[in-house]
């Protein structure tokens, strides 16, 4: 498969140093790392939401680093999606004008064909009854299903998921996943960052990063039905080496 | 604490600040002035020992039945009676100023011998040697006159040896102008013109002038002219400059609300902002008071900083702000007072300001440290902040509008009917001659025979005694003639239509207590020495500020009337419009031969004379106002915008992950800040034109212009003054946009927690 993400000697005041990894398209792939070790700075620094000091970030052909502020918010609005820890949405809009407000923002002429497609993702991620509602109406894990669908609206080439279900209870963290697998299941290639051994595991590879620098990497191989108990299992004795 | 407090919100103490230091400022300024103007013309008239009750006369006088009237009371303090030698004003020039075009009536006087003095710009009773002459200062600049210029009448020459104040004839508003010369000199050039007396009282003190006034109407003595009473004096005075200083205070009073709003809006935010820091106070055990007082004292050394300011900037404004009111009135006596009035102004602006500080700071008691500690909680409802924008947006407009529209409808021709003048072109006095009503007649044949006269019609003046339903008598000055060809504004009811009909005036209709409809007896004195009386209704009230503001109207043709005519007018327009000028000028040559007493005038130059010097007051006062409503918007917008962009901050954020760019974001609020204005703009000029009428009638009420209603002037009505808000507001929204690009994407990912 093709490399999708191309990180190369990327670094980031005394935070990330010389970052280097691939993703390729269609992968699932999770940042571990104690908190402080630099795992969201390295997302920002990825995707385009703040300048690495040294390196190179590339998003298939083209060279985010370097790119300006309009660029590069062009970049994230028409090939990234974005999966937040609080799950940012605007309080003033409810849930379907949550979802279709950037692909919106690109083309506001297709409006309809947007809505249609939102409610098709909210769908599949059963919170279809909850397009009207208000924010403040629905609860944690419906929410960042919606964010799911938010981040998938302009049909990204990669997801970044930053903690996504870092404030979520366990059932709604399973549905939140289920959601994920579901997506990359579809082509999606994800790069999320946890802390949360359990979701890592679901992940095709986790890289673990330590004091800005990428220590280790497991390579967990795609996830088939059932395989659960054993990915977790070596997934905690992977980062019980590595100082977890 | 305070001072590092300040240095990291600089923006927001800079703008709370300067809210406080404009209301000072402002507040300072109306009271400054206010006491300056009120302080000076007391000074003046007392200086001036201006008479209590003055009878101007034309005619013959027997000085005899004055004096024994004077003797028989006691009231009388003081009795003088003055000459007045009024001249034709296309004799007078001063350099090489002709004062043809002039509208007052200007002639000569002695300096008077008990009181009512003309004085210098000391105040000091003038003595002018022989040759001399001292010019009313209200001409100097107005003509651009210096001393040592020559005045000439006719071909007689005069020095002008300096100014002089008239504390009774100093406003313009006041249609005679006294010039100031020795008594050889007046004997000298008594033959030039025509001379007019000055019957003038000074009452002990407590003496009631309103009862003096009927004693000397009912002793018969002589009253061909207008009477002049000191409150009347005092009002005059008053007038032209107290306008300029109501329209201050009202600016002052919006500017006062609007930065308590604002402060109060600055302070919500900041505690927000402050709100883990006030947890944490709390946490620690800090009590209540004294987190109050802590936000309190900062509060006060920025009051502090901006009442001094507003003070300072108070006494600049105040140099140029009342140059013309310091020139016809002198300055103040009283400085002490006025600034120690002043700076009390500003130390009540200031203190209601702090108070509403004061009452918001007890909302940090309404949330518990823990609460304040996780970020949770609130100090009150979170306000939408777009809707002050508006407000104030329509505030503004209303600041620029009400003296905008005041200017603009005195300016206009027919404002002239406000004030018991008909819409015509043309007036032509007839006045201070012997035979009024033969002169009148001449001249109105000699316009029937001019093709160019449109329409005319005479008014001829004459003072009737008449009798009320309950008996008591009141003498009126009744101007006769037909009414329906130039119609004043009527404040009720409609012109008389035949000769058992009168219209008042309002300040006769309110003296005399008579309302539409009511009856009242009017005596005519017959040719065969009988007295007719004859009853007539009541059938309109009007404004008007000729003679005082006392006239009547009516349309009593009888030919053995015998009742002196006191004064005749004849009003006129000409089918040309464009010919008026001309036409002025050509009738003002033909009648200078007359001995005197033919007045041609324009009546744009009448109402230009007349309130020349009111409408320059308003005209300041309007630029002040508007440049402060521009100013005003400008800082709150800005501080607004700033605020909506630093609460939406992780909105903006999130925006700018989901790929937002900045320019996308500041067109969101661009267009944010154009729809609230808008609706603003609408609402201000909604209500500078209905609610801004209202007021603007109460201050032309005291001009004497009742049932007052706004003549606009739609250019800048409905495209200059919004375009100004317009550009004032987008203005301060783009400037305080640029903060967007300071918001970067990643923010919302660290902060987060909007839900």
């Amino acid at each position: 498969m093709k490399e999708l993400l191309t990180v190369k000697h990327l670094g980031k005041a005394d935070i990330l140093k010389d970052i280097n990894f691939e993703i390729k398209e269609g992968e699932m792939v999770a940042v571990m790392g104690p908190s402080g070790s630099g795992k969201s700075t390295l997302l920002y620094n990825v995707s385009g939401m703040d300048d690495p000091d040294t390196g190179e970030v590339m998003l298939g052909d083209t060279v985010i680093t370097g790119m300006n502020e309009d660029e590069k918010a062009e970049l994230r609005l028409k090939r990234m999606g974005f999966v937040f820890q609080q799950m940012n949405v605007l309080e003033n809009l409810n849930i379907i004008d949550n979802i279709v407000l950037p692909s919106l923002h690109a083309d506001r002429k297709r409006k309809k064909e947007y809505c249609e497609r939102a409610m098709e993702l909210m769908e599949g991620f059963h919170i279809g009854d909850l397009a009207e509602r208000k924010v403040s109406e629905v609860s944690g894990g419906q929410l960042q299903r919606a964010c799911i669908c938010r981040s998938m609206i302009s049909e990204p080439e990669i997801i970044f998921a930053d903690e996504p279900t870092g404030a979520l209870n366990q059932t709604a963290a399973t549905e939140v996943i289920e959601s994920f697998l579901k997506i990359n299941r579809d082509g999606t290639t994800i790069l999320m960052v946890t802390h949360d051994s359990r979701i890592a595991s679901m992940c095709e590879r986790i890289l673990y990063i330590l004091d800005g620098e990428i220590r280790g990497e497991l390579k967990l191989g795609k996830k088939e039905q059932n395989d659960n108990r054993e990915r977790e299992q070596k997934t905690v004795r992977w980062l019980a080496e590595m100082g977890w | 604490m305070i001072i590092n407090d300040i240095k990291a919100n600089k923006l927001v103490s800079a703008a709370t600040c300067i809210f406080m230091a404009v209301t000072a400022m402002l507040l300072g300024l109306s009271i400054l002035l206010y006491a300056s103007l009120a302080d000076s013309i007391d000074s003046l008239m007392t200086e001036a020992k201006t008479p209590d009750f003055l009878q101007m006369h034309t005619g013959e006088l027997d000085e005899d039945d004055v004096n024994s009237f004077s003797q028989q009371r006691e009231d009388i303090e003081a009795m003088q009676i003055c000459t007045f030698l009024n001249l034709q004003n296309s004799q007078i020039s001063i350099g090489n100023e002709s004062f043809e075009n002039n509208m007052q009536d200007n002639g000569l006087s002695c300096q008077s011998s008990l009181f009512d003095y003309l004085v210098d710009a000391d105040n000091k009773v003038i003595y002018p040697s022989e040759g001399e002459v001292y010019v009313p200062v209200c001409y100097r600049k107005e003509y651009g006159i210096k001393s040592g210029d020559v005045m000439r009448i006719g071909k007689e020459e005069l020095i002008v040896a300096g100014f002089l104040r008239d504390s009774q004839m100093n406003s313009m508003m006041a249609s005679s102008k006294r010039f100031l010369i020795s008594e050889p000199d007046y004997e000298r050039l008594r033959q030039l013109g025509s001379e007019e007396y000055l019957i003038e009282f000074r009452l002990k003190d407590g003496s009631d002038i309103n009862a003096f006034a009927t004693a000397y109407k009912d002793a018969g003595l002589p009253d061909n002219g207008p009477t002049i009473t000191y409150p009347l004096i005092r009002m005059m005075n008053a007038l032209s400059d107290g306008m300029m200083i109501l329209v201050i205070l009202l600016v002052s009073v919006v500017v006062l609300l609007i930065s308590m709003l604002c402060i109060r809006y600055i302070i919500l935010t900041q505690l927000e902002k402050d709100k883990t820091g006030i947890g944490m106070l709390k946490a620690v055990g800090i009590s209540r008071r004294d987190i109050r007082k802590l936000y309190m004292s900062k509060y006060l050394i920025l009051s502090v900083v901006g009442c001094m300011t507003g003070v300072i900037a108070a006494i600049i404004t105040a140099k140029p702000v009342g140059a013309q009111m310091r020139e016809l009135y002198g300055n103040a006596g009283n400085t002490g007072l006025i600034y120690a009035l002043m700076i009390l102004g500003a130390l009540a602006a200031e203190g209601m300001i702090l108070l509403s500080v004061s009452r918001l700071l007890h909302r940090t008691d309404r949330i518990s440290a823990a609460d304040a500690l996780y970020g949770r909680g609130s100090f009150g409802k979170k306000k939408n902040l777009w809707l002050p924008a508006m407000i104030i947006t329509a505030t503004a407009m209303f600041m620029i509008l009400v003296p905008q529209n005041m200017k603009s409808t005195i300016e206009a021709p027919e404002f002239v009917t406000y004030m018991g003048i008909g819409e015509s072109h043309i007036r032509i006095d007839v006045r201070q001659t012997g035979n009024v009503r033969k002169i009148a007649g001449e001249v109105t044949e000699d316009i029937g025979h001019d093709n160019r006269v449109r329409d005319y019609v005479l008014m001829e003046t004459g003072s009737y005694r008449t009798i009320l339903q309950n008996g008591s008598s009141y003498d009126l000055m009744i101007e006769n003639g037909d009414h329906s060809r130039f119609p004043v504004r009527y404040t009720e009811g409609r012109y008389p239509e035949n000769d058992r009909e009168i219209a008042l005036s309002v300040l006769n209709a309110e003296e005399m207590g008579v309302k539409l409809g009511d009856e009242i007896i009017v005596c005519k004195e017959m040719k065969d020495g009988t007295a007719e009386e004859i009853s007539c209704s009541v059938c309109g009230i009007y404004s008007d500020i000729t003679n005082g503001g006392k006239t009547a109207k009516a349309c009593m043709k009888d030919p053995d009337d015998a009742t002196p005519v006191m004064w005749s007018i004849i009003y006129l327009s000409l089918a040309d419009e464009d010919l008026t000028r001309e036409w002025t000028n050509e009738y003002q040559d033909r009648y200078s031969s007359f001995e005197s007493g033919v007045k041609v005038t324009l009546i744009a130059d009448y109402l230009k004379g007349t309130y020349g010097q009111t409408i320059r007051n308003i005209s300041k006062a309007a630029a002040v106002s508007s440049v402060m409503a521009c100013f005003v918007l400008f800082i709150v917008m800005l501080l607004l915008i700033r605020l909506v962009v630093w609460r939406e901050r992780n909105d903006s954020s999130l925006k700018k992950a989901l790929g937002f760019t900045s320019s996308d974001i500041r067109m969101e609020y661009l267009k944010k800040t154009v729809t609230y204005i808008l609706p603003g703009i609408v609402l201000g000029v909604f209500a500078g034109i209905v609610p801004g009428q209202s007021l603007a009638a109460l201050l032309l009420r005291s001009m004497g212009a009742y049932s007052f209603r706004f003549i606009i002037d739609p250019l800048t009505v409905f495209a200059a003054a919004p375009a100004m808000i317009a550009v004032s507001a987008v203005l301060a929204a783009i400037l305080s946009l640029t903060e967007v690009k300071r918001i970067h994407a990643w923010e919302c990912l660290r902060a987060g927690a909007l839900k």
